[in-house]
């Protein structure tokens, strides 16, 4: 059961989404985050709709695969569509027993379900495309002038990797831990949500115990190597930005003043 | 030397803090995110209660199971915010063990609800966070308290 867990979404593609910088796209999915909550008109929705639809034919990322990531939470928007459908007053459409739905409910329900979609969506795509290393990297040169101000940017970026590598492994050790405790006569199927909440515990300190083994093997291996943090620490490959990356700022830019003069004008 | 030494093994620690937090989370993923949550890895926000290491480890931790998750870029924000939050006051509150489930509990409802209901549209702010929070509670009283006592047992892993 715990190997048919894929870890991120990652979409491996050669598409021009994948290529960009992660940085810019990073900012990017920021910057369109939130313009989509500037926006509070229908044109403007529109408009984030078609460039999200652009977006997502570049990106090669197979629509039934987008589609797969929204299925997930699903029920969320059905229930925010709903809750929305009968909680605004306007003229009636449609009365059923004691429930109405009016036509300020409507365009509000509306309204509030294609923005989540557009949100999840817009920050799926980042995800699709770009490697969980890539992202891990690129928050690391974001924060870089941050450490400016004292905050430990490579201590931050050098744990997240760690940990992403770490995630299978542990993922392996849970699973046999779990066995472990099944065969010594733990139940983890029944009961109800409080008796299997207890049940995890037995599960979490073996997990704990083995995790730190790993850590105090890995310094030591780390030392051994002269890690020894952050300065002067060179990398693989460098990042660095290209015309494609100058361009898609420029593109986003012009697509934020548009977004936002339209909210101003209208 | 002797400096480095100890961060080497403090900053891997951290990372597998938050790598345990990240299983856990992904492991039980479709009772982790949304309204109604029991994110069992919560229970977790206990550790800074034994060591420090267990604010950036628990808020990292935190940062990746969102990212990986369904909710997008509000949740990789807002969650990890309050994370940051809860484990600083459990960490303040470490002598007192009953309180230290608490922080998160307090922190989670009121910043994962809020944005549920203002980020998301889902409607009704108070059942936002009254839903969040109960989650919360079961992790970190039914699940955390016990697990600080036992881990207490072993204290001399975390050194």
């Amino acid at each position: 059961m715990i190997r048919d867990i894929t870890l991120g979404q990652y979409y491996p593609g050669d598409s021009i989404l994948h290529r960009l910088d992660p940085r810019i796209k990073i900012l990017a999915t920021l910057a369109y985050i939130i313009l989509l909550f500037i926006v509070n008109e229908w044109i403007g929705f529109a408009a984030c709709f078609v460039f999200l639809a652009v977006e997502v034919a570049l990106s090669k990322v197979p629509l039934s695969y987008i589609l797969r990531g929204l299925k997930v939470i699903f029920l969320v928007i059905l229930f925010t569509f709903v809750l929305n459908l009968f909680m605004y007053d306007g003229e009636v459409l449609v009365r059923i027993w004691k429930l109405t739905i009016t036509d300020q409910g409507l365009k509000r329900a509306l309204f509030m379900a294609g923005r989540l979609i557009l949100l999840i969506i817009s920050s799926s795509i980042l995800t699709f495309t770009t490697t969980p290393i890539q992202l891990t990297n690129g928050l690391e040169r974001l924060m870089k002038p941050l450490s400016k101000i004292g905050v430990p940017s490579h201590e931050i970026a050098m744990m997240m990797s760690i940990a992403l590598r770490f995630i299978p492994t542990l993922l392996d050790e849970t699973d046999k831990i779990m066995k472990a405790q099944q065969a010594r006569g733990a139940d983890f199927e029944s009961g109800n949500i409080l008796h299997r909440a207890k049940q995890m515990i037995p599960i979490l300190v073996p997990l704990f115990i083995s995790a730190f083994r790993i850590a105090q093997d890995m310094a030591l291996a780390m030392e051994a190597r002269c890690y020894h943090g952050g300065q002067g620490r060179t990398s693989m490959t460098e990042m660095r930005f290209r015309t494609r990356d100058y361009i898609t700022a420029v593109i986003l830019l012009l697509f934020a003043a548009g977004i936002i003069t339209l909210r101003v004008l209208i | 030397m002797d400096k480095t030494k100890l961060s080497t093994r403090r900053l891997i620690q951290g990372a597998l803090i938050a790598a345990i937090y990240a299983v856990l989370t992904i492991l039980l993923a479709p009772i982790s995110y949304g309204p109604m949550q029991v994110r069992v890895s919560e229970a977790l926000t206990i550790l800074p209660a034994l060591t420090p290491v267990g604010i950036p480890g628990l808020t990292i931790g935190c940062l990746l199971a969102n990212l990986l998750g369904p909710y997008g870029i509000f949740d990789v924000v807002f969650g990890t915010l309050a994370t940051l939050i809860a484990t600083i006051g459990s960490y303040l509150l470490r002598d007192h063990d009953w309180l230290v489930p608490l922080p998160p509990v307090i922190a989670n409802a009121i910043i994962v609800g809020g944005m549920l209901h203002f980020a998301y549209g889902v409607p009704g702010l108070w059942a936002c966070m009254g839903w969040v929070g109960l989650g919360e509670l079961i992790a970190c009283y039914v699940i955390g308290l016990p697990l600080l006592k036992f881990l207490k047992r072993y204290k001399h892993i975390f050194e």
